[in-house]
């Protein structure tokens, strides 16, 4: 899993690819939202475009991410995801948490 | 006829894409379709974390049994723990409102979403075993040409 920050005024876009699974893409998730939660970035967008599936505990991270941005003041909203990531969000109702955009300008302008 | 591919992993975290690769390749063997291949990967994926982490408790000395067997209707895949087994009609629903937040407890969820058949044994003193069954659909059209390609290939 790969992880890059792009900033947009201030709003930074995360382009994650790979798959987001335990002991590598989960952390690796973990430590890009913690450094930008840790800068004082309040609004963050994952762009999962690039990510094939994740597990349980990829999901579980995602939820804990949102969860630790959240306590900081932060906002996590979705960008994109891809077809068996999209199913996985649907199945564990997470869709009804989470900000989900199809466009990034619209993700963009909606801070 | 089927196939039976056995597997004998120590209790390592980084064994699980491991297996989870060879369960895809197997499912694609078995002429399931691409999507329905990835789900299997992924139903095993779960049952091989919870093997490592909950049965043996990341215990690297203790070891996970996993086995593929194929046949003209089905496939089913063991995986087997030396841990002390657990209470599975107990488990929560991550759906509810309550365990939507929860950062984990899923794994079991999505086993029985991505197969057709879940089940659990006690193995008395010995572990608990997990039985994933995936059914192939009546050869169908699809079912043909996945043969067809692979025979050419
Ligand atoms: N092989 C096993 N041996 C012992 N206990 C198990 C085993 N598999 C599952 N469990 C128990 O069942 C619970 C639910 O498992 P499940 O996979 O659904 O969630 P989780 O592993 O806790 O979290 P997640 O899979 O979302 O990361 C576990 O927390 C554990 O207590
Ligand atoms: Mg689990």
């Amino acid at each position: 899993m790969k992880a890059n920050a792009r900033h947009h005024g201030k709003v930074t876009v995360v382009d994650l690819s790979g798959k987001i699974t335990i002991g590598e893409g989960d952390i690796k998730l973990r430590d890009a939202v913690n450094a930008l939660l840790d800068e004082g970035r309040k609004n963050i967008i994952l762009n999962l475009s690039g990510v094939s599936y994740m597990d349980s505990a990829g999901i579980g991270e995602l939820v804990a991410c949102y969860k630790r941005a959240a306590e900081k003041g932060a906002t996590l909203k979705l960008l994109n995801p891809s077809g068996k990531v999209q199913d996985l969000l649907i199945l564990t109702r997470l869709q009804e948490i989470f900000d989900i955009f199809r466009d990034e300008r619209e993700a963009l302008a909606s801070f | 006829m089927g196939r039976r591919v056995k597997l004998k992993l120590g209790s390592r975290i980084a064994y699980v894409d491991l297996v989870h690769e060879v369960a895809e390749d197997l499912a694609r063997d078995a002429h399931f379709s691409k999507s329905d291949a990835l789900n299997i990967g992924l139903a095993v994926r779960e049952a091989v974390i919870n093997a490592i982490k909950h049965g043996n408790a990341m215990d690297e000395t203790k070891s996970v049994e996993i086995e593929f067997e194929e046949n003209e209707k089905s496939f089913r895949v063991r995986v087997r723990d030396q841990g002390p087994g657990f209470d599975w009609e107990q488990t929560a629903d991550p759906r509810e409102e309550r365990n939507m937040f929860r950062s984990s407890g899923r794994g079991i969820f999505f086993m029985k979403h991505f197969v057709d058949r879940v089940a659990f044994l006690r193995r008395r003193g010995r572990g608990t075993e997990v039985i994933l069954e995936k059914r192939l659909q009546p050869a169908g059209r699809q079912g043909r040409g996945g043969a067809m390609k692979r025979r050419k290939g």
